[in-house]
């Protein structure tokens, strides 16, 4: 125990003392996974307009007055069809909106008009968001013969906001790629600096040795989990906590212990630290694609959605998402729980039984 | 004038002073030579005149100069550096041949019936002309450096910079090197800047210039050098004043003393330059172990241990005893194996062939290692500290490591500092302190476990005459106190001195393996150590 304390020590003495990594810890459990929340925008939001409008005023400029912030930019007139046509080709207007000449005239005299609408859909979800919205504002002046409302109760998160979601998400991809590359770290540059070989002349149990070293790595990716979530989750998205927060931090560990598992995997097979960079990032980007914290899951392919069963982030992204949001009662986590802990420990196994053969 | 002359030549890295206000004119033809410790700032002083890195102060070369790497562009051509470290400058793949056309090509030599005649020569000279086919990569340490050699020279520098050319090289393969120097300076005018870590090699020098912690502090010829020393130096004696010190052969003192003079070496400047600037030179001492042990009489035993990489053998069935109490100095070139073959000793290396027994105890798993380890100290090459820990967390670590009580560690720790010179240097970081300091505080963190037997690899390599010489003392000191063996290897030659036994390697091979009294019996005509190891490898070619 007093070595197992002793080796502890050691690696967070290490840790402090490269201010590099600590800089790296810091910022990406702080300012990363803000940037992630808040900057990550799937809702329709300051969108630039542009219309031509042939007919003269009326119910083309009514359309356009309902079109304001924060949605959408003040409309912006165009001269010609053509201007406008430059204008989203370059980039400077999102939407373009077209009133024909005969717009006023079918409207009033047939009750049935057309409006031409054009989208600059490369930033998808943006521009189908406006035109959504287009619809709901085109939807009002509609006459419709049998008028059905949607009375909706958002739940869980009743603004519908994202950034509370993807800062979570990002958040829970940090813990995953530290706890690869500082586990693999420390292992790496004692390989790096030289001192592997006088580490494996100590009369210490290898195990030990490999123990204590990754279970220092969990420590600093906990104060890290611990750190943003006050600061962050909490602080800057008022995230809110419907579950027990005990039971968030205790999934936090065991997971953290699976990534560290990675990260042995990693440190046994690299041997400087900018092999541990590229092979963390590969290893890295597949479970993070498959947990479900970029695409949801039920609207992968089939098979990566089977392939997603065996992402341990999965499990860790879900049983968190039922924490906070949903308040998910403790013993209904079960499932994520095990989820975590047996992968964790097939990985975690993995990786100490490849260290361990370098001994 | 001179041909080459050096302006208050002051380097800076990352605020640090590398080498300060150094001078030095050269003429044509001759050979220079700066001598120094590893940081003592002799690379740096190279690297500004070959006009590689920026300086302050002025170069004057062939009436032209220049303050800055720009300024010196137009001189380029008639420079050539070889930069430190075997072979650095050479490609693996790449036969002898080839690396001679690569470098005639990058350097824009049209191509004529001199050049190939100077090639040729060049080739013969170095005697390489039978293995032009043979890829670089499978060359030995001093072909290598050979190779890189008359690459340098293939544009006809008329400014040959060297960085340690012969560091880790054979003796025969050293002696050839200077040869072809002489030679080169002598047909083509060059002048050569040389440096090295072996005071025996100032000889070969027109000029010497002694480099001690960023400055010069001497010049002149070698004998001019040593008859300005000569004064201070004597046979061993206790010292009574300050300003004295006694190393492993010699007692230095400023004041006069009673006793025999004996001629010294150029080492004897550094420590005159020392007592002169009054420096405390810590005085080493060992105190008893704790827990007396009885050495066994064989504490090691290999029987034709082998390692192979590959094709490469790099230990060819070797034999070794390692007795109680004595130091068995494991010599030999970079390259020849010695490392492999601690590393097999230890265990960080499978072992190919061979039986190994260590103390008294045959291995084979690694768990009859592990049982073994609390009886091995090792202090490795690179004398791995770390780095981010200071020199007190570091010794404490190990001492934690070996399940010391935290009582006992405390005091001997303290202990240890105080005897080996290095308890003011307790709360640095090792990569702030000298290079003899980290070696002895490694040293003492592989003595914290009292071990009986003690490996060290390379422990004196680039570290200056001072820290060696007290590396010298510590070691002896340890084998009298303590009864421990001691397993140490070493490029250098001259060190054999001081060993009791001595093993040399030659490409994987035991050449040699006698006691010290033995080996100078049997070459009685030989003066030092380097001539005797010459006759190793010049005889079986």
């Amino acid at each position: 125990m007093k070595i197992f304390l002793a080796l502890i020590t050691k690696e967070l003495i290490g840790f402090f003392r490269s201010w590099g990594l600590v800089a790296v810890v810091l910022y990406s459990f702080t300012l990363d996974i803000y940037i992630a929340g808040a900057g990550i925008e799937m809702q329709a939001k300051n969108i630039s307009v542009g219309y031509v409008d042939e007919t003269g005023g009326g119910m083309s400029q009514k359309i356009l007055s309902r079109l304001h912030m924060p949605e959408f930019q003040k409309p912006v007139m165009f001269n010609s069809r053509e201007a406008l046509s430059r204008s989203i080709y370059n980039r400077e207007t999102m939407v373009g909106i077209i009133f024909e000449s005969d717009f006023e005239k079918n409207l009033q005299k047939y009750k049935r008009a057309e409006i031409n609408l054009l989208l600059d859909s490369i930033s998808a979800t943006q521009s189908f968001q406006a035109l959504q919205y287009l619809q709901n504002i085109l939807l009002e002046y509609a006459d419709l013969k049998y008028p059905v409302k949607l009375k909706i109760h958002k739940l869980f998160n009743p603004n519908a906001t994202t950034s509370q979601f993807m800062a979570m998400a990002e958040m829970l991809s940090v813990i995953t790629l530290l706890g690869v590359i500082l586990t693999a770290a420390v292992f790496v540059r004692e390989k790096e600096n030289g001192t592997w070989e006088i580490m494996l002349l100590t009369p210490v149990n290898p195990k030990l040795i490999i123990l204590a070293k990754s279970f220092s790595q969990v420590i600093i990716v906990m104060a890290g989990v611990v750190m943003a979530t006050g600061i962050v989750l909490f602080g800057a998205f008022d995230v809110p906590i419907n579950g027990s927060l005990f039971a968030f931090f205790l999934l936090s560990f065991f997971y953290a212990f699976t990534s560290a598992g990675i990260g042995l995997f990693v440190a046994a097979v690299s041997k400087s630290m900018l092999q541990v960079a590229q092979l963390s990032i590969l290893i890295m980007m597949p479970l993070i694609f498959l947990s479900g914290a970029w695409t949801p899951i039920h609207a992968m392919h089939p098979l990566l959605q089977d392939l997603s069963l065996i992402s341990p982030l999965r499990y860790y992204i879900e049983g968190s998402e039922s924490i906070f949001f949903r308040g998910t009662s403790f013993v209904d986590l079960w499932s994520y729980f095990a989820g975590v802990i047996l992968l964790g420990s097939v990985l975690y196994f993995y990786g100490f039984r490849k260290i361990g053969r370098l001994f | 004038m001179a041909d080459l002359e050096l302006k208050k030549i002051t380097v800076t890295h990352k605020r640090v002073v590398a080498i300060k206000d150094a001078s030095l004119r050269a003429q044509e033809g001759e050979i220079v030579g700066f001598i120094g410790a590893d940081g003592a700032g002799k690379s740096s002083l190279m690297h500004a005149v070959a006009g590689v890195a920026s300086f302050e102060g002025e170069v004057v070369f062939k009436g032209r100069t220049f303050r800055s790497p720009k300024e010196a562009e137009p001189l380029k051509p008639l420079i050539g550096l070889m930069p430190q470290g075997i072979g650095l400058v050479l490609y693996k793949n790449l036969t002898v041949d080839e690396h001679l056309t690569f470098f005639t090509k990058i350097r824009n030599i049209p191509e004529s019936p001199s050049l190939r005649e100077y090639r040729q020569r060049l080739l013969e000279m170095a005697g390489l002309s039978p293995f032009t086919d043979r890829p670089a990569g499978k060359l030995s340490g001093g072909m290598k450096q050979k190779l890189s050699l008359i690459c340098t020279l293939i544009h006809r520098p008329k400014l040959l910079i060297l960085d340690e050319p012969t560091t880790g090289v054979d003796p025969l393969s050293r002696l050839e090197l200077w040869d072809i120097l002489d030679e080169i300076r002598k047909s083509e005018g060059t002048i050569a800047l040389v440096s090295t870590a072996y005071m025996e090699e100032a000889a070969k020098m027109d000029r010497v210039y002694l480099f001690d912690s960023g400055e010069i502090i001497a010049s002149g010829t070698a004998s001019e050098l040593l008859e300005k020393v000569a004064e201070y130096s004597y046979e061993p004696t206790p010292c009574t004043t300050r300003r004295c010190i006694t190393t492993m052969d010699y007692t230095y003192s400023i004041d006069p003393l009673d006793a025999p003079r004996k001629t010294p070496t150029l080492e004897a400047l550094f420590f005159i330059n020392a007592l002169r600037e009054g420096q405390q030179i810590p005085h080493i001492e060992i105190s008893d172990r704790e827990n007396k042990i009885a050495v066994p009489p064989v504490v090691m035993e290999a029987k034709g241990l082998t390692k192979r990489f590959g094709d490469f053998v790099a230990d060819d069935h070797i034999d070794m005893q390692l007795r109680g109490g004595e130091i068995l100095g494991l010599l030999g070139a970079n390259g020849a194996g010695k490392t492999t073959f601690i590393k097999m000793l230890l265990g960080l290396y499978p072992i190919d062939e061979g039986e190994l027994t260590l103390l008294g105890k045959p291995i084979k798993s690694a768990k009859e290692r592990r049982e073994l380890k609390a009886s091995i100290g090792y202090v490795s090459q690179q004398f791995s500290l770390y780095k981010d820990m200071t020199v007190r967390e570091n010794l404490h670590y190990f001492a934690s490591m070996h399940a010391l009580d935290i009582g006992k560690a405390q005091e001997r720790i303290s202990r240890y500092a105080k005897e080996l010179g290095f308890e003011k240097y307790m709360d640095e970081l090792p990569s702030d302190l000298p290079l003899g300091i980290n070696q002895r505080f490694s040293v003492a963190a592989a003595l914290l476990h009292e071990p009986v037997v003690l490996f060290l690899d390379e422990p004196t390599s680039g570290v200056d005459a001072i820290a060696r010489s007290q590396f010298w003392q510590m070691i002896t000191l340890l084998k009298k106190k303590w009864g421990i063996s001691i397993l140490i290897t070493t490029h250098y030659m001259s060190e054999a001195e001081y060993c009791d036994r001595i093993v040399l390697l030659k490409e994987g091979k035991k050449v040699a393996d006698d006691s010290v009294e033995n080996l100078y019996k049997k070459f009685p005509k030989a003066k030092s150590f380097e001539e005797i190891f010459l006759h190793y490898y010049e005889d079986r070619i």
